[in-house]
């Protein structure tokens, strides 16, 4: 009995004390450090973004997006490239480039950014990277002090643009892990403990070069599932919350919090799959792209938050936006001609098409992190089976496994971010060549690679703009891509959080100005 | 001597209402199944028609549950998704039923070898909890409602085989078996005339009792994106497509939801009634 007795006390004593410790460590947690917790659905290798290494794939993203890398050039809201890291810069002849770097910037490791740092950054990453050899194109660099002279082995006239691409961030390769994917940068702050597909945890840079940052700890939750998101951030587990599904927007539209919106580039389109036998055929693939409902996926599906997209670039974009090109419309009743026409007619009755005894079914490949995806792909499929074709969808988070069997699929409805440098050539270069690191589809023609070719070499905007419009025109012509729609993009806050900003290019989510009142 | 003194009984002796209950649950179990046979011609509406001009309507004396962000009915979904929802459930018991039968039959009176093999593979499939095993199943069969049927019915025969496997045991030593193989029947007959006949009461039980379960796995499957695939209505499913709006527009999420409940606990008050008739010693209590 006595025995019992002084086990009671013994761990009523340990509970209180567990109590007391806890309140006071929140206490004192709470005065002497901010902290604060971002949730966002498309951290994840899902979206090539395994690791912060701007080196691989697309894990340049979340180094820039979180504040840890920073690129040579900044984009305006407008999309057009002021100094950042470089001070400024100069087009010495076609293929010589004069870069004058920022003084005074160091790297988080403690190291100065010069140009030999930046050089040898450049240089990891043409040996590295997927995308960007073809995209920089560079020979030879030369560092000298703070100058920076980068020699192409082709005119590059987007260098620059190119170079504002998140894996254009500069690095401090001695003091990166490139093994855990952990890169030291010159951003306000420094990743101190990572596991993909989960967190990501950064502190503040004292040492940055471009004001103070606000915050002392920064975590970025990985939260893939848009309902717990919306779950986080309502019960306060995350302060903030990138990617949020529209049909939660009512639960935040409230003083609490608040929303940054802006419109992108960020493109909602499918791409068609030219190994598969049906979507070979121009007849399925015009019938397809006259057979989605845009302005219905915009106006009741995405609630307005969006635009319906005609080419690859929203309209007004760098004077080859949309408006400039033409494409199919919705219009069920022609594509049903279309399709009787080609031979595809419903011998069996079962309100499916078919001919030489195949049916017409198309396998929708998509993936569940962008909230948008799926609400297309069931709007697409209950609008083209009207027209006779039936669509099969898989979302799926493991699409990267779907997307490298080219008989896996038939058309690939993805949103990416079509215009991301600023620059119309990029859209092309990373998908729709035959040089392309991301030509999914495998599309090729003869008119667009003929296109490119000049666009390469073209210095003059205006130029390079009708070259941009000619190429869209093309891959509309040919019904390679159908372009659905185009994001307005939402960043959610609390009402205590400031300096939490979307912008048109959809990669500078954290900076210096980040801070919450707590 | 007080007349309060005098001890009587105060307590009703309860009516048993087993029969009663039986009437009542198997009616409305066969309403249930009747409403998923003829389901298409109950619906208002075609419940795979999208109108987007009348998405996220909320319920009124058009649509009597609303309709959901594609504009389709959600009575008409509900009712189609019955279809779905109750025929898999009961091919699934079904099938388990049946296998799980059979292989404990032949366990309970082969024995030897064969007796310790498969009910060493039972046991291995037993170790496992349950749903967790189905989805792993399920998880390398791919999505699809077949093969979500496929991968419950993978887990769930176990159970049937022990239960099979036990009476087949018990009833092998009593005399009218022993007659029956004395009397020179073949192996066959002996099992389907005689054996199957006297232990398929507390399987039939047992049965009834996992169709209220195997719709809760069936539908949770769903939900988690491995068993229907869209547009088809499926209850879990159209929960879990509607589950980012509970907090905004919850009709959508209540339709399939309140048709869950109702059929897993009609179908579970069902099992219940069964095995209390079944077992007149346990009735009342």
């Amino acid at each position: 009995m006595n025995l019992r007795k002084a086990w009671k006390k013994i761990i009523g004593a340990a509970a209180a004390a567990c109590l007391l410790t806890g309140i006071a460590g929140a206490g004192f947690a709470a005065e002497a450090e901010k902290k604060m917790v971002i949730g966002d659905t498309t951290f994840n290798s899902e979206n090539w973004e395994e690791t912060i290494d701007p080196h691989t794939t697309y894990n340049g993203w979340p180094c820039i997006r979180y504040g840890v890398g920073e690129t040579l050039v900044h984009y305006t809201d407008s999309m057009e490239i002021e100094p950042w890291l470089a001070k400024s810069w100069e087009n010495v002849d076609e293929l010589t480039w004069k870069i004058t770097l920022q003084d005074g910037v160091t790297f988080s490791s403690g190291r100065a950014m010069d140009a030999e740092s930046v050089k040898q950054c450049l240089e990891h990453l043409i040996e590295t990277h997927d995308r960007a050899p073809g995209d920089l194109m560079i020979e030879s660099i030369d560092a000298d002090g703070q100058e920076l002279i980068i020699h192409t082995s082709e005119p590059r006239p987007a260098l620059l643009n190119y170079l504002g691409d998140p894996y254009g961030c500069i690095i401090d390769v001695d003091a990166s892990d490139f093994e855990t994917g952990v890169v030291v940068g010159t951003g306000p702050y420094i990743a101190v403990d990572m596991v993909t597909d989960d967190h990501l945890t950064l502190v503040k840079n004292p040492n940055y070069w471009n004001g103070e940052p606000k915050l002392d700890e920064l975590t970025i939750r990985t939260i893939s599932d848009g309902n717990t998101l919306a779950m986080a951030l309502q019960s306060g587990e995350i302060d903030a919350a990138y990617g949020m599904a529209y049909e939660s927007y009512p639960l935040f539209e409230n003083p609490a919090y608040q929303f940054s919106s802006i419109a992108t580039s960020r493109a909602f389109f499918g791409w068609m799959n030219f190994e598969s036998p049906i979507i070979q055929d121009p007849a399925v693939r015009k019938a397809i792209a006259m057979g989605i409902d845009k302005e219905s996926f915009v106006a009741v599906l995405l609630e307005g938050h969006g635009s319906v997209g005609n080419g690859a670039f929203p309209e007004g974009l760098g004077g080859f936006g949309g408006e400039n090109v033409t494409t199919e419309t919705f219009d069920p009743e022609g594509a049903k001609a279309l399709l009787e026409e080609a031979g595809w007619t419903d011998s069996d009755g079962d309100g499916i098409r078919d001919k030489d005894g195949q049916k017409l079914l198309i396998r929708w490949l998509t993936y569940p992190s962008r909230q948008e995806l799926p609400l297309l792909a069931e709007s697409a499929q209950a609008t083209l089976k009207e027209i006779g074709i039936e669509v099969e969808i898989n979302c799926t988070a493991s699409r990267r496994t779907f997307l490298e069997d080219p008989s896996a699929w038939d058309i690939y409805a993805s949103a990416q971010v079509n215009a991301p440098t600023g620059d119309p050539e990029y859209f092309f270069t990373v998908g729709c060549l035959d040089a392309s690191a991301s030509n999914f589809g495998h599309y090729h023609s003869d008119a667009l690679e003929e296109l490119e070719a000049q666009m390469k070499e073209e210095f003059d905007p205006a130029k390079r703009a009708e070259l941009a419009i000619a190429m869209q025109q093309t891959i509309l012509d040919d019904n390679a891509y159908v372009f659905c729609s185009f994001l307005e993009m939402n960043q959610i806050s609390k009402a205590e959080v400031t300096g939490y900003t979307a912008h048109a290019c959809d990669y500078y989510q954290v900076t210096a100005d980040l801070d919450i009142q707590r | 001597m007080n007349r309060s003194d005098i001890p009587v009984r105060k307590q009703k002796i309860r009516r048993d209402t087993t029969k009663l209950r039986l009437i009542v649950f198997g009616t409305l179990a066969g309403l249930l199944i009747l409403c998923s046979i003829f389901s298409k011609y109950l619906c208002p509406y075609d419940p795979y028609l999208q109108d987007l001009s009348i998405a996220k309507a909320p319920p009124g004396s058009a649509h009597l549950f609303g309709t959901d962000r594609y504009g389709r009915d959600m009575l008409s979904r509900v009712i189609i998704g019955s279809r779905t929802s109750i025929f898999s459930t009961l091919l699934l018991v079904a099938i388990i039923t049946v296998t799980g039968t059979l292989i404990g039959v032949l366990c309970g009176w082969h024995g030897k070898k064969l007796d310790t093999i498969l009910m060493r593979i039972s046991d291995i499939f037993l170790a496992f909890p349950g749903l967790v095993f189905a989805l792993a199943v399920a998880g390398v069969l791919g999505g699809g409602l077949h093969n979500a049927i496929i991968a419950l019915a993978a887990i769930s025969w176990p159970k049937y085989a022990r239960i099979a496997r036990s009476q087949t045991l018990a009833q092998k030593e009593t005399t009218y078996l022993q007659a029956a193989v004395l009397s020179g029947s073949s192996t066959g007959k002996i099992i389907i005339r005689h054996l199957i006949p006297n232990i398929i009461g507390p399987i039939l039980v047992t049965a009834m009792l996992d169709i209220g379960t195997m719709m809760m796995e069936l539908a949770g499957l769903s939900f988690l994106g491995l068993g229907a695939k869209p547009p088809m209505a499926e209850w879990g499913s159209m929960m879990s497509d509607s589950r980012s709006m509970m907090a905004t527009l919850p009709w959508i999420t209540f339709a399939p939801g309140l048709a869950i409940f109702i059929s897993v606990m009609v179908f579970n008050l069902l099992g219940d009634t069964i095995r209390d008739y079944a077992d007149p010693k346990a009735r009342g209590r």
